[in-house]
């Protein structure tokens, strides 16, 4: 009953915050939904200049932020740009458009490495963009001692001189590769397993930021991160003193894919968009600004000598990296372990 | 409000102020309605469903998210915020009191040039000037740099991700809100009465107590609420200047919305929060009228 009133209302108004914000819409228009600091300018600019298709570039910081404003849909988005993990969420409940191949012709271009990976195994829905690690940097000037794992990073000696990514599961993943359980097996057991660690290494955390975790390593307010991979390598690139370490205890890899959801309303865009940025040359401008791990093959060919030989960005470690999941009910439980635990900070 | 109160006439001119009256209100109504009333509607219907797998609301009801609100986690989270944001009302409020009290007292020209001074900051975006402040207290920042050149301290002081540097920006973000209110009580304040006080044998502290305190409490109050309602709810500052390291509860709100995905309690929270607001708004009020 309350949910047959409810339904129009909540969808006449967002139909009028939609009114009021986009007036007009055409086919030439590409709304994409991607991370913020991401997509560089230059590539959208060349893909308007080309095609004359406009692209409003909407982001945001997280990929549940992502969810979130998706499923509340409020804008038409065209193209979005989930990570594996959520990705995976999308398609299992059947939110995303299959790819149409024929209008990808320059797929060919991706490292086999980076397809048909866990969360789309049959390469139906999705294009990976960007890849990377999550690892640990060390200030070498700061701190002498050698660091090869999460272990070494969560010493007591340096309470206060660290900064982590403000993720719970990326902090519970940590704690999950000490004890030396699988990263995807969230249960009531392995978390409380995981607490008193987490409780120990979060009184010894200085900041939590993932949005940009180099500022504070940059600043000198901390010596040591627990950071996203092409965060590190921006370090690296601005002073070798920051050494990009992947724990010896174990390290996952996490793709940033694009993918059209259901309801899209240029298709078309969004294939000619896709193949774009599959181009080695425009991959490359990517690369160029924003570091990660390039899963295109053919770009990273064009790429400098310096570039391929950043330790953040191509990570030379022979082992099998893991990737996330999606956790379905069993991600509330993080939320509420992060949430008790800085709490009892 | 008194006013509206005051009893109509019954003569027929009365009639077109009133239509009058309304359409100018009509402007104010619609956007209330649009961006108040119907927004906590929505919130108060969520607060009492659930969520499936991937976070989408399912319209069941329940009273979890509220037994939840008042787990011993989230209470204390609030407490913390309630604390943050009454420290930083009453130190805005003895910073600001005598700021607006001098302006108010000088002659209208370097009165309005004080004013503009109060209100330069918000020509600038209020993210930027929370950087600033980053910049100014990070370890190789401004202050330590200067503390250290002058010799005043050795090595530099943690001053940055810290609930220092949380009452900081606080304080930094919401002292015009106090200062403005009180300037326009002040300003209006007749020096007359405080004479007057004075020639009947008030002291300096009971002219302040029982004269100048009264007369100036509507901007008073009206200061203390333009503080401490937006400083419980704020998380910008406590994610960028004390390193998102102790929750408050404006950051568990927002957490609930993106990060967990949890609407119905996020919605929970938001609607115990709402009434926080009106009672502290009712209290407030109450004792503004006693004084009066």
């Amino acid at each position: 009953m309350i949910q047959r009133l409810l339904r129009p209302l909540l969808g006449a108004y967002l139909a009028l915050s939609v009114c009021l914000t986009a007036v007009h819409s055409a086919s030439k228009e590409l709304n994409l939904f991607a991370w913020s600091e991401y997509v560089p300018q230059a590539v959208l600019d060349g893909f308007t200049k080309e095609t004359g298709v406009k692209i409003n570039y909407e982001t945001f910081a997280s990929g549940e932020e992502m969810l979130a404003k998706l499923l509340a849909g409020g804008t038409a988005y065209d193209l979005i740009q989930p990570p594996d993990y959520i990705a995976e969420a999308l398609i299992k409940n059947k939110l995303l458009v299959p790819l149409d191949y024929r209008n990808i012709p320059r797929f060919k271009n991706l490292l086999p490495a980076f397809t048909k990976m866990p969360h789309d195994p049959e390469q139906k829905y999705t294009i990976p963009y960007m890849a990377s690690t999550v690892g640990i940097v060390v200030n070498t000037e700061r701190v002498k001692e050698p660091i090869t794992g999460i272990k070494d990073l969560f010493s007591p000696k340096y309470k206060g001189r660290i900064v982590t990514v403000d993720d719970g599961r990326e902090l519970v993943t940590a704690a999950l590769y000490v004890l030396g359980y699988p990263l995807n097996d969230i249960t009531p057991k392995n978390l409380r397993e995981a607490r008193p660690l987490l409780a120990q290494w979060m009184k010894l955390i200085k900041l939590f930021d993932s949005d940009s975790p180099k500022t504070a390593l940059l600043n000198g307010d901390v010596d040591l991160g627990y950071v996203w991979g092409g965060e590190a390598a921006l370090l690296w690139n601005e002073n070798k003193k920051f050494i990009y370490v992947l724990p010896k205890e174990g390290a996952h890899q996490f793709v940033d894919v694009l993918a059209i959801p259901k309801g899209a309303r240029n298709a078309s865009a969004a294939h000619a968009f896709i193949d774009y940025i599959l181009r080695p040359e425009v991959s490359k401008v990517i690369s160029d600004e924003f570091p990660y791990t390039n899963p295109n093959g053919e770009a990273r060919k064009l790429l400098t000598p310096e570039q391929r030989a950043n330790p953040a960005s191509y990570p030379q470690d022979p082992r099998k990296l893991d990737t996330f999941r999606h956790l379905g009910d069993s991600g509330a439980l993080i939320d509420e372990l992060i949430t008790d635990l800085k709490n009892a900070k | 409000m008194q006013a509206l109160a005051a009893p109509e006439s019954e003569n027929l001119h009365a009639r077109r102020p009133r239509l009058w009256g309304w359409l100018l209100l009509a402007p104010l109504v619609g956007w209330l309605l649009i961006f108040v009333v119907v927004p906590m509607a929505i919130l108060l219907v969520y607060s009492f469903c659930q969520r499936d797998e991937l976070g989408r609301v399912v319209f069941s009801f329940t009273f979890q998210n509220y037994a939840r609100v008042f787990d011993p986690i989230y209470l204390r989270i609030l407490g913390r915020s309630v604390g943050y944001a009454a420290l930083t009302t009453l130190i805005c409020l003895a910073l600001g009191y005598p700021v607006a009290w001098y302006i108010a007292r000088q002659r209208e020209r370097i009165r309005d040039r004080l004013l503009l001074l109060v209100m330069i900051p918000f020509w600038t975006s209020f993210l930027i000037r929370t950087y600033a402040w980053i910049a100014i207290l990070k370890n190789e920042g401004l202050l330590n740099g200067m503390l250290q050149y002058a010799g005043i301290i050795a090595a530099p002081l943690p001053l940055l991700y810290t609930p220092l540097a949380v009452i900081i920006g606080l304080v930094y973000a919401y002292l015009p809100f106090m200062i403005l209110p009180i300037y326009g009580s002040a300003e209006k304040l007749d020096n007359a009465l405080v004479e007057a006080a004075h020639d009947l044998g008030a002291g300096p502290i009971r002219a302040f107590s029982e004269v100048i305190i009264p007369l100036t409490w509507p901007g008073i109050t009206a200061g203390m609420l333009l503080v401490f309602v937006p400083a419980i709810g704020m998380f910008a500052i406590t994610d960028l200047m004390g390193g998102a390291q102790v929750p408050m509860i404006g950051n568990v709100i927002q957490n609930q919305f993106f990060r967990a995905r949890n609407a119905p309690f996020g919605a929970a929270l938001g609607v115990v929060f709402t009434l926080m607001f009106v009672i502290t708004y009712a209290l407030v009020h109450r004792r503004g009228q006693r004084v009066r």
